[in-house]
């Protein structure tokens, strides 16, 4: 494998095939996003219920892209507490697909197992970023009641942690998953004599 | 029935001479994972300090919405520049933490330390790589900005989903280009010495 896979065109293809992924991966993105936005706020809702005692947080959908942050506890007037846009939590799927899909000289029985694994992260990684997306809110954008609700060692740990999530992991998720499946694809050849080590 | 034990055999006088190949090869791989996920954690905590934010980034961004703004006036639109903030006529946008290119640089610039290469070939692959994303990221504000203008209805859109895609695709093209050639001149050197 990896003679072929040192192959000076193996960069280049992949970036071809993932270019030429992208946008039917996009399209099939678009056509699913109104159902997997349903299932990430039923799931998300219930993650959310696992840590929170009255479970008070509703997670209500606004058109197709979009979740309302309700809190039942809250007076009807303040029930709304914020809203957040579903689709940036995993447009970059479409990314993590084109790579996988478009990574040369593997058989396509690997392709779709790999993809499917890597997928079913995904999907926990979304949900993980849900509850971290609610929590933030309450923690640090109510004010006075954020204060109160949340001590500093709370407020800092889900501000950081939705940080961190939404934009470094988020936004390196792809790549990540496709090195971790495949950067042997890329690396140099073992130095002589280290396979005795 | 015959062929078992030759198979056996085969696999028997393989093994040996295979397991600490595989070891040292999962040994790198995991090397580069943990080493790429430390370099993001860190630029990116670094990142989040209001310090570095206020005295870095900001004025980076700032610098940014200056070059969008001068490509702007180019192509006619007549735009003024407030810090991060570039106004039109019609259309005004704040470039923000995640519209900058910077996380896609720092991504970037996680792999290509993480990456077993020369340090000649990690500088000049920063080099190229910080300018060929910020080029992609002007081309991102600027379309942005027009498209805010004459297709206001395709802005989120295209803000998130489209151009997103895009600059982080660049990150990560221009590193798996660059991550190859490195292996290629690695090899090569290596023939060469042998």
């Amino acid at each position: 494998m990896s003679r072929r896979a040192h192959a000076p065109d193996f960069g280049l293809h992949l970036v071809r095939n993932t270019a030429l992924w992208a946008l039917p991966v996009c399209l099939v993105w678009l056509l699913l996003t109104p159902v997997y936005n349903r299932f990430l706020i039923e799931a998300g809702e219930n993650l959310l219920h696992i840590i929170e005692s009255p479970n008070v947080t509703r997670l209500v959908p606004d058109d197709d892209h979009y979740a309302l942050i309700t809190r039942i506890d809250f007076p009807p007037s303040r029930q709304v507490v914020s809203s957040f846009r579903l689709s940036d939590l995993h447009f970059h799927v479409i990314l993590l697909v084109g790579l996988f899909l478009g990574t040369p000289r593997t058989p396509w029985r690997k392709r779709l197992g790999d993809l499917g694994l890597a997928l079913v992260i995904a999907a926990f990684f979304h949900l993980i970023l849900i509850v971290f997306w609610v929590q933030f809110t309450y923690a640090t954008q109510l004010g006075d009641w954020s204060v109160e609700a949340y001590g500093p060692l709370a407020r800092n740990f889900w501000g950081l942690g939705k940080h961190v999530l939404d934009l470094p992991v988020k936004l390196a998720f792809p790549l990540l998953l496709w090195t971790a499946f495949y950067i042997d694809r890329l690396l140099p050849p073992e130095p002589a004599g280290d396979g005795a080590a | 029935m015959s062929k078992m034990p030759k198979k056996t055999a085969k696999n028997r006088s393989k093994k040996p001479s295979k397991q600490p190949a595989d070891g040292a090869s999962r040994r790198r791989q995991v090397t580069f994972l943990v080493v790429f996920i430390v370099l993001l954690a860190g630029s990116f905590s670094v990142l989040s300090l209001h310090w570095v934010n206020d005295h870095v980034v900001e004025p980076f961004t700032a610098g940014v919405a200056w070059m969008s703004g001068i490509v702007l006036d180019l192509l006619g639109q007549d735009v003024v520049r407030t810090g991060t903030v570039i106004r039109g006529s019609h259309f005004a946008v704040n470039i923000e933490n995640g519209c900058n290119g910077v996380e896609t640089m720092l991504i970037f610039l996680a792999a290509v330390v993480a990456f077993p290469a020369t340090w000649r070939w990690r500088l000049a692959g920063l080099g190229l790589g910080v300018v060929a994303i910020q080029v992609v990221n002007l081309i991102r504000v600027v379309a942005l900005f027009l498209t805010g203008v004459y297709l206001p209805d395709l802005f989120d859109t295209s803000h998130t989903v489209i151009w997103q895609t895009l600059v982080i695709l660049s990150g990560v093209a221009l590193w798996i280009v660059w991550a190859n050639r490195s292996t290629q001149s690695s090899g090569a050197r290596t023939e060469a010495e042998a």
